[in-house]
């Protein structure tokens, strides 16, 4: 393992220039970007719908198939299968080809693949919203959906981990250990989750407790690991500097695999009391590796944050992001007790780690690799659609969170004492107030319902500009130009 | 690491001193209720879990009991005469200095009974010295109020609510030792169980009939645990029963709310199963009673999952105790035995 990442190609004669290998993982790479941008547009509709019902119990009323409890883990498994993991599979196939100088080998197939994966997800949406959910958070899929989702990531991993095999560049960068860990973490966490729930259908709590365990680890070691690949590796880049404290970085790393996991199951209840207090220590342990790695990414800016921010467009979302994981694990230590058991603060942990730490590493890296993949360029076409991306999902980020959290403690508040009154102090309120005014055009879960509409536009404008790319793309490939 | 390796083999368990197992099986319709509830997602807005942050002890005083020093005194409480426990009531005296001690006058019609008038004699010598003591270790008895006299004449009697284990059980010592039969009580605490959501803390046992499991992970409706037991004034929007029928006035509300939740409450935001409703009455001969629906003319027809979800919702109760998780007994009536004879020395 290296902590640089090596530019140099005289060493490996036989390697793939940097244009080879970008030709090979450009159509897969390319189409699973695409579908994590469509999904993401998709699953944040959904969920601004599902958010609308919280205030507006009429809104889309007669129909099951959008009923809030429907709708809700239709959004979030769409937005966490279909955006979230289809972009990490994309940043993971770059990451593989790129830092280990690989070509991908028959790119079409991978795509075929990867195609069997969005049909597996828009199954598992279209199931949930006729009623087929399973009922366990963030595994909500049913059967028939999932088993097409392992079939086509058992051939998406198998290839990333053979061109991993078989790359040139021996030495692995930072990135390619979170990249490596994920792609071996959720298939166990995955396979072993669904065989519980829906093949053995252990008894009872049990199955609140895999569901718990496997939610955690992929928030927080698969997707919080993609989005740590992506610091790794842009970071340094963009600052020009290698990375600053191998040592302290490794540990984490290790540190995080170790701990990460464990979290996750203090807000269980039902369940013997050593498995809340177990994952309530995790959860404060799990703080130890999270601020090793920033601490080692901060000493690699090292004082360049402000250059950085203005010259680059990633690094601001990278910088967004690292500031989002370092509240969602101190938010989670110190407020992911029994204080805000069963309240809209936990969902927000959720949406923060999928859209701000995970969403907005990967669009900032997405708007790196995409132009490289298609026009060549080192930016994509219309700068002010980026520019857009980066502050709509900025302000959406920051109202889900907001919003959500805010809402929770309202309710937490009622969960605490029995003088409030449920339906005036707590639905009512989290719907119609700001601190301390009433608001009834701007309450708590309004601000949700802003901020998935924000993000669902930084969405459409990610798209745009990536469709506008691929445009420019093709009109200068049948001109024969590149 | 590996969450398989727990409770995974927990299987309905035998209560104690009955021949039943907890959980019971759930009848059909209510299992096919199970299914409705899962597939519309109501476990996105409401829990089936209890929490309890404490449990306090209390001392429950049953009975009177025999001593040495139990008298029938006539005049007492009544025409008849009522067994009066004299150690019990120096017991009382003692655990409870926030009581007054009523002096026991000499009935009349035993003026010649020298047994009895040497025990009221003892009686009254302990008393005093009773309060010679709490003037000594600084306690101010009350001259006036409540006595213990009051408290062992009404049974069964809370002599305390709500103290420590230890507090409890040296209350229930001092009460057996005077001959009185006493036990110690205990209460389950938390702002769940005194929103009436339940009778006791959930545990793991509760759930293992259900597949899947849904703990539910946010409150925006109420628990649901517990459903079934909830009195109508503690649900989130109370009500009250109109009639005697209360089975199946309950099951109409929950119909009702169904239907259209915020015919019972303005501010709701639980959805509408309108759906789960037919506007004309079906063909099929097994229709089912109409539902009339506060505030509207035409009566509405539960379909079959309407039904089922009701039905499911009905077996929602926490209200039996298991090994970890007790439910306090509620107290029993004491038999109105006639107290034997004064014990002769
Ligand atoms: C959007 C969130 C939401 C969903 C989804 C939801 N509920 Fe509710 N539910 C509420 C709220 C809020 C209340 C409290 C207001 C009231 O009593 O109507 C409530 C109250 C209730 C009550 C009355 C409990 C009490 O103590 O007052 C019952 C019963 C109930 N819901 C059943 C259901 C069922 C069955 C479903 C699934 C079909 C469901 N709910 C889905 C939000 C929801």
């Amino acid at each position: 393992m290296t902590i640089t990442q090596s530019s140099s190609q005289s060493a490996y004669s036989s390697a793939p220039t940097a244009a080879q290998v970008e030709s090979a993982c450009r159509f897969p790479v390319l189409f699973l970007a695409f579908s994590g941008g469509a999904w993401l547009f998709a699953g944040l509709t959904l969920a601004a719908l599902a958010s609308v019902q919280l205030y507006n119990p009429t809104f889309l009323e007669g129909c099951p198939w959008v009923t809030y409890g429907r709708l809700r883990p239709a959004a979030v498994n769409a937005l966490t299968y279909g955006f979230a993991l289809q972009s990490a599979f994309a940043l993971a196939l770059w990451f593989i080809a790129r830092l280990g100088r690989v070509e991908l080998s028959s790119p079409l197939g991978l795509a075929v693949a990867a195609k069997f994966w969005n049909v597996g997800v828009t199954v598992g949406v279209l199931g949930i919203l006729a009623g087929d959910a399973s009922g366990h958070d963030l595994l909500e899929f049913p059967l028939y959906a999932s088993l097409p989702l392992i079939a086509s990531y058992v051939c998406i991993a198998a290839w990333a981990l053979l061109a991993l095999h078989r790359r040139a560049e021996r030495e692995m960068y930072v990135s390619l250990w979170f990249v490596g860990a994920g792609l071996l973490w959720f298939p166990w966490i995955f396979a072993t989750a669904q065989s519980l729930l829906l093949g053995w259908q252990v008894t009872g709590v049990v199955q609140a407790v895999v569901a718990g365990w496997f939610g955690q680890n992929l928030l927080q070691i698969v997707l919080t690991g993609s989005a740590l690949a992506v610091l790794f590796y842009f970071v340094p880049k963009i600052v020009n500097r290698p990375l600053a404290n191998p040592g302290l970085t490794r540990a984490g790393f290790w540190l995080l695999l170790l701990i990460g996991g464990w979290g996750g199951l203090a807000q269980l209840a039902s369940v013997p009391a050593w498995i809340p207090a177990v994952s309530g220590a995790a959860n404060f342990l799990v703080l130890v590796p999270v601020a090793s790695l920033l601490v080692s990414l901060w000493q690699t800016v090292d004082g360049k944050v402000v250059e950085a921010w203005r010259a680059n467009v990633t690094f601001r979302f990278l910088l967004v992001a690292a500031g989002l994981l370092l509240l969602s694990v101190l938010r989670t230590a110190f407020l992911g007790g029994q204080s805000t058991q069963y309240t809209f603060f936990a969902t927000a942990r959720t949406d923060i780690v999928l859209l701000g730490v995970f969403g907005l590493s990967a669009l900032g890296a997405l708007l790196h690799i995409v132009p490289r993949l298609t026009t060549g360029e080192d930016e994509l076409p219309s700068v002010g659609l980026t520019d857009l991306v980066f502050w709509t999902s900025l302000l959406g980020v920051v109202g889900v969170a907001a919003g959500y959290s805010l809402a929770g403690l309202v309710q937490a508040d009622v969960n605490m004492n029995v003088t409030r009154d449920f339906l005036k102090d707590g639905i009512v309120a989290s719907a119609e107030r700001w601190m301390e005014l009433n608001l009834s055009a701007f309450g708590y879960l309004k601000l949700v319902t802003a901020g998935y509409a924000a993000l669902t536009v930084a969405a459409l404008a990610f798209l745009a500009n990536f469709g506008l790319a691929v445009r420019r793309c093709f009109v200068a490939c049948c001109g024969g130009a590149r | 690491m590996a969450p398989q390796l727990q409770l995974g083999a927990l299987a309905p368990g035998p209560l104690p001193n009955s021949t039943e197992v907890y959980p019971p099986t759930r009848p059909g319709l209510a299992a096919q209720g199970a299914e409705v509830y899962r597939s519309l997602g109501c476990a996105q807005c409401h829990t089936r879990a209890v929490r309890q942050t404490q449990a306090l002890y209390g001392a429950r005083l049953n009975e009177v009991g025999n001593s040495p020093n139990t008298l029938l005194l006539p005049g007492l409480g009544g025409s008849d005469p009522k067994p009066v426990n004299l150690d019990l009531l120096l017991a009382l005296a003692t655990i409870r200095p926030d009581l007054t001690i009523a002096p026991l006058p000499l009935p009349p019609a035993l003026v010649g009974d020298t047994n009895i008038v040497a025990r009221l004699k003892q009686f009254a010598d302990n008393v005093a010295l009773l309060k010679r003591n709490d003037t000594k270790v600084g306690i101010n008895r009350p001259t006036s109020g409540p006595s213990v006299n009051d408290l062992a004449g009404k049974l069964p009697a809370a002599v305390f609510e709500r103290v420590s284990i230890e507090a409890g059980e040296r209350a229930v010592k001092y009460l057996s030792d005077a001959g009185a039969k006493a036990e110690l009580t205990f209460y389950n605490l938390g702002p769940d169980i005194e929103r009436g959501w339940g009778a006791r803390r959930t545990v793991a046992q509760d759930y293992v009939n259900d597949s899947p499991v849904l703990l539910g992970s946010v409150r925006v409706g109420p628990d649901l645990a517990s459903l079934a037991t909830r009195a109508p004034e503690k649900f989130a929007a109370p009500w009250k029963f109109a009639s005697t029928n209360t089975a199946a006035e309950f099951e109409r509300h929950l119909l009702v709310h169904l239907y259209n939740p915020r015919v019972l409450a303005k501010d709701s935001t639980c959805p509408s199963a309108g759906y789960l409703f037919n506007k004309q009455k079906p063909e099929i001969r097994a229709a089912g009673e109409p539902l009339t629906v506060p505030g509207t003319d035409a009566p509405v027809f539960p379909k079959h999952e309407a039904r089922a979800l009701v039905a499911y919702l009905l077996t929602q109760r926490v209200d039996t105790g298991v090994a970890e998780a007790p439910v306090p007994s509620a107290p029993k009536a004491v038999p109105a035995a006639a107290p034997k004879a004064p014990m002769k020395p």
